[in-house]
């Protein structure tokens, strides 16, 4: 049992992550409505670019504050030269540019940095919290756990940043409808602007703590691929979405590459490992089966 | 002046309605199809064959699978590499366990594997749409690997799921030398490129369409978004299927299915985006371009890297190729969304009124 | 109320009769029909029916529930409440594709045609119905499926003619102006030789010129081809001229039902078209 809850709390626990990546796409998605598959591209860029300054000797703070400024000219530079050349495009036309943008990413990320698998040290012991340990005898990494409070702590700065504040406001309005966003003065390209520097931002944090628990490589693209079947779980458009989403998806995921792969062996024989690799995509593939708009999305009619 | 349709009346629909309907262009595939079919044989040396001709085709089939569904229908899909691994795979057991299965059938019964898990893969498409859709096809892209290489019933056995794609004989006539090769792949793939633009000027290549352009209308119209959709589903996928067995017993020989991953899957999609979105044309364009841009970077850059005493490497060399890819795929959808394709046939709109301007 | 109702119809019926034309039994009825979004409520309990071979308009005001209503029809929503009879045949939730095989065919007040289609390709899928060979017969190029396609381009044509649109047939519509896309997609409509034929502000946005060709196509259509008509416009002028009978439509409730001159001096229909105020 205990060896259920360590699992459950570590899935749970990586699955904050997850959230933070799908935030990244929530945000835009809810001020463009872009679909912008190039964000785990961007926690890998994020994260490379900051072990890069690092590599140059620069202390660690400073290199943050360099990637955070590099993130924000990487999102301007894309919403100036390729998404708004593409307004009034399908969404879907949208969404390939952006797989274009993830390759280009992809390539110029270890052009600038070189492509060796590197650490990052944020100071933060992987090791046990030894008062759970003592108490519970259930081994929870303090690493992950301040991780994920620090993810969760950016999480509730956004969703408060997007329901209170008055630039919060003007996004959500123009997520709406652009057009009568743009009617009523609310200057569209700075609100464009301001979500892909938060996006950016919100990529540097998920590349940080990525990075440092796995060090810094190429595979990072796909562990925030696994921000999409959150996605499509919580819905495209809802901040509350990608947090639940993640959650259950990481809490899932861990489960599922446990207590799955005895099973199949009993059933089949052989090896079963690596379900992780695809299980939160069929889950998010039979949930949409039963509900296409996501936990939180928005059901909407097809007005003809 | 060469290229004139004057003077070409069309007396009846049935002359209107050819599947080329302009006589220059019949000549010109005909000449085409013979270069192809006697010309090339002559002079092409096995390297051409092997690592640039066969590829090519056996891309252009895949990308021509992914183009009915994306393209005509307007599913986009990011697991096309795994409808290819399907068709490799069940090609393979088919000539395993059926004794004396012509090599053939097993490619169309491949076909027809692949065919039916891509249905299956396609079922959400009929209550999701977009982005969804293409998160869903990711699921099949990444769980359809896996069973392949955790499986072992499905490679015989053989470590990490590798298979070596058994000999190929066909009436007594073994096909073992590139060219033998060449041609199978050749002959196999003009019939389904014909046989997809057939369909793409009939009613199941309109219901795509419609279904693409405007799916409640469509259905108003009665046609019936399930079938179609799945159909779309269906036929792209048997493509695909049919292009990965040909990838593994006529292309690379042995196959794992880490082959078969998201990258793949994705240099497919860029071959329909470039080639041109909803034409058969262009997924042979496509295929070429996608093809050769690499070997074309690995050519200019590092000898003009050694000149310009610039520190490149091969990984260097990789690195600009995803950039290019990268910037290449987001210029085509920014200036010239309909690809290659649409470029060719504005040149051909300008041939005709040469040297006029309208 | 019903009283008065049934009168009206008789009205209607010797109008009809004396105009000379081929007005027959009722081919669609709806029957107590109500429609809800979430909440919202589009149609309350709206009654009205549709006799062979006749023009019949629906009109009010924005947001009456005009487009609602043709999507109840066609099965694209399915009411919460009522009966659709069609043809003697009652269903309820129906398919929109399966109202199309029955023979309803239908526009869009936003024009709905296949952009990425020629013209021609547009009036074809139009007679997606009548066509019954599949995909492998579509494979082939030649043979059953082939045949089959010639037929019908046949068929097309002679919609093309009608239309007047001879010169535009290869162009993809995207490239059309307006108001000849809004004729391409009465073609596509036509295409599929229907009984029953909803259009959605056929006129909408067109000028003069544009609005007397719809009408005299529209007309044409019934005339020539007999198809039964329910439209809805707007253009209070081409309404009264052209239509049989007028249902009047105002927040989702109906308010009128009958014969032009009717309908017009209906003080209910006044005040909803000129504010209470008036």
């Amino acid at each position: 049992m205990q060896f259920f809850f360590e699992a459950l709390i570590g899935g749970l626990l990586s699955g904050v992550m997850y959230s933070l990546v799908a935030l990244g796409f929530v945000l835009i998605y809810k001020a463009s409505g872009v679909f912008n598959f190039a964000q785990g591209a961007m926690v890998f860029f994020a994260a490379l670019t900051v072990v890069g300054f690092v590599g140059k000797g620069v202390p660690l703070p400073i290199a943050i504050v360099l990637a955070f400024g590099a993130m924000v000219l990487l999102g301007l530079a894309t919403e100036r030269f390729v998404l708004r050349k593409l307004v009034g495009q399908p969404p879907i036309s949208l969404f390939m540019a952006t797989i274009g943008l993830t390759f280009f990413i992809e390539g110029l990320a270890p052009m600038l940095w070189g492509d060796a698998v590197q650490p990052i040290e944020l100071g933060i012991q992987d090791e046990p919290i030894p008062w759970l340990l003592e108490r519970f005898d259930i081994v929870v990494s303090r690493f992950d756990l301040v991780a994920s409070g620090i993810a969760a702590a950016l999480v509730v700065v956004l969703a408060i940043f997007f329901q209170k504040t008055r630039i919060g406001r003007a996004l959500r309005a123009v997520a709406d409808d652009h057009q009568a966003a743009l009617s009523i003065g609310i200057p569209l390209e700075r609100i464009w602007a301001i979500v892909w520097a938060v996006a950016g931002f919100v990529a540097l944090v998920a590349g940080l703590l990525w990075g440092s628990r796995n060090g810094v490589q190429f595979a990072l693209t796909f562990t925030a691929l696994k921000a999409l079947p959150v996605l499509v779980l919580g819905g495209f458009d809802s901040v509350a979405g990608a947090i639940v989403g993640g959650l259950i998806i990481g809490a899932s995921e861990k489960l599922a590459e446990i207590y799955l792969p005895p099973l199949m062996q009993a059933g089949f024989g052989g090896n079963f490992g690596g379900i992780e690799g695809w299980f939160p995509y069929v889950l998010a593939l039979l949930f949409l089966l039963v509900r296409p708009e996501g936990l939180f999305g928005e059901r909407h009619i097809d007005r003809v | 002046m060469l290229y004139r349709e004057a003077g070409q009346f069309k007396a009846s629909f049935a002359e209107d309605m050819q599947i080329f309907p302009i006589r220059q262009d019949r000549i010109a595939i005909g000449l085409l199809l013979a270069f192809a079919f006697f010309g090339i044989p002559l002079f092409a040396s096995e390297y051409w064959f092997s690592a640039i001709l066969i590829p090519f085709l056996i891309f252009a089939l895949a990308a021509l699978g992914l183009n009915i569904l994306t393209g005509y229908c307007g599913q986009l899909s990011l697991g096309t590499a795994a409808f290819m691994a399907v068709g490799a795979y069940a090609a393979y057991n088919f000539q395993l366990r059926v004794e004396g299965i012509p090599i053939l059938v097993s490619f169309v019964l491949a076909g027809f594997t692949a065919a039916a898990v891509g249905v299956l893969f396609g079922l959400p498409s009929l209550r999701i749409k977009g982005f969804y859709l293409a998160v869903a096809t990711l699921a099949a892209q990444f769980f359809i690997v896996w069973v392949l290489t955790k499986f072992p019933w499905l490679s015989n056995n053989s470590s990490s799921g590798v298979i070596s794609a058994q000999k190929i004989q066909i009436l007594g006539f073994s096909f073992d030398t590139p060219v033998s090769k060449y041609l199978l792949v050749l002959g196999i793939v003009v019939v389904m490129a014909l046989a997809a633009k057939n369909l793409a000027r009939s009613g199941t290549g309109r219901a795509w369409m419609a279904v693409r352009d405007m799916d409640v209308a469509a259905q108003v119209i009665g046609i019936p978004l399930m079938h179609t959709k799945l159909t779309a589903f269906a036929v792209s996928s048997f493509y695909c299927g049919v292009a990965g067995a040909l990838y593994a017993f006529c292309y690379l020989g042995s196959v794992e299915p880490d082959g078969f991953n998201l990258d793949l899957s994705f240099r497919i999609l860029f071959m329909v985006i470039i080639g041109g979105v909803g034409t058969v044309l262009g997924s042979f364009l496509g295929a070429a371009f996608i093809l050769l841009l690499p070997i074309f970077l690995d050519n200019t850059l590092l000898p003009t890297a050694h000149a310009l005493g610039l520190p490149f490497s091969n990984a260097t060399v990789s690195h600009i190729q995803f950039m290019v890819f990268g910037a290449l795929i987001m210029f085509f959808l920014i200036v010239e969304p309909h690809g290659l394709a649409r470029l060719w046939q504005i040149t051909k709109e300008k041939l005709r009124l040469w040297p006029f301007p309208h | 109320m019903t009283m008065r109702l049934n009168e009206l119809q008789q009205v209607g019926d010797a109008v009809a009769e004396t105009a000379g034309r081929k007005i027959g039994d009722v081919i669609l009825s709806l029957e107590h029909i109500s429609l809800a979004f979430g909440g919202v409520k589009a149609l309350t309990d709206i009654s009205f029916d549709v006799r062979e071979g006749e023009i019949r308009a629906i009109i009010g005001p924005n947001g009456a529930g005009k487009s609602s209503m043709l999507n109840v029809i066609n099965g694209v929503y399915h009411p919460q409440e009522g009966r659709i009879v069609f043809h003697g045949r009652e269903r309820r939730a129906m398919e929109p594709h399966k109202a199309a095989r029955q023979g309803i065919a239908r526009t869009f007040q936003n024009i709905a045609l296949f952009k990425g289609m020629s013209v021609l390709d547009n009036l074809m899928t139009g007679r997606v119905t009548k066509m019954h060979h599949g995909l492998f017969a579509h494979m082939l190029g030649f043979g059953p499926g082939r045949r089959e396609e010639l037929a019908h381009r046949q068929k097309v044509e002679e919609v093309i003619d009608f239309l007047e649109i001879q010169h535009i047939r290869k162009t993809p519509v995207g490239r059309l102006p307006y108001g000849l896309q809004k004729r391409v997609e009465l073609g596509r409509a036509l295409a599929a030789e229907p009984s029953l034929l909803l259009l959605d502000e056929p006129m909408a946005g067109m000028n003069v010129e544009e609005k007397e060709d719809m009408c005299r196509f529209i007309l044409d259509v019934n005339d020539q081809m007999g198809t039964t008509i329910v439209l809805i416009e707007h253009d209070m002028g081409v309404v009264m001229d052209i239509s049989d009978r007028v249902v009047v439509l105002d927040y989702g409730k109906k308010i009128g039902d009958g014969v032009p001159a009717e309908v017009k001096a209906n003080p209910d229909v006044i005040k909803a078209y000129l504010g209470a105020g008036h």
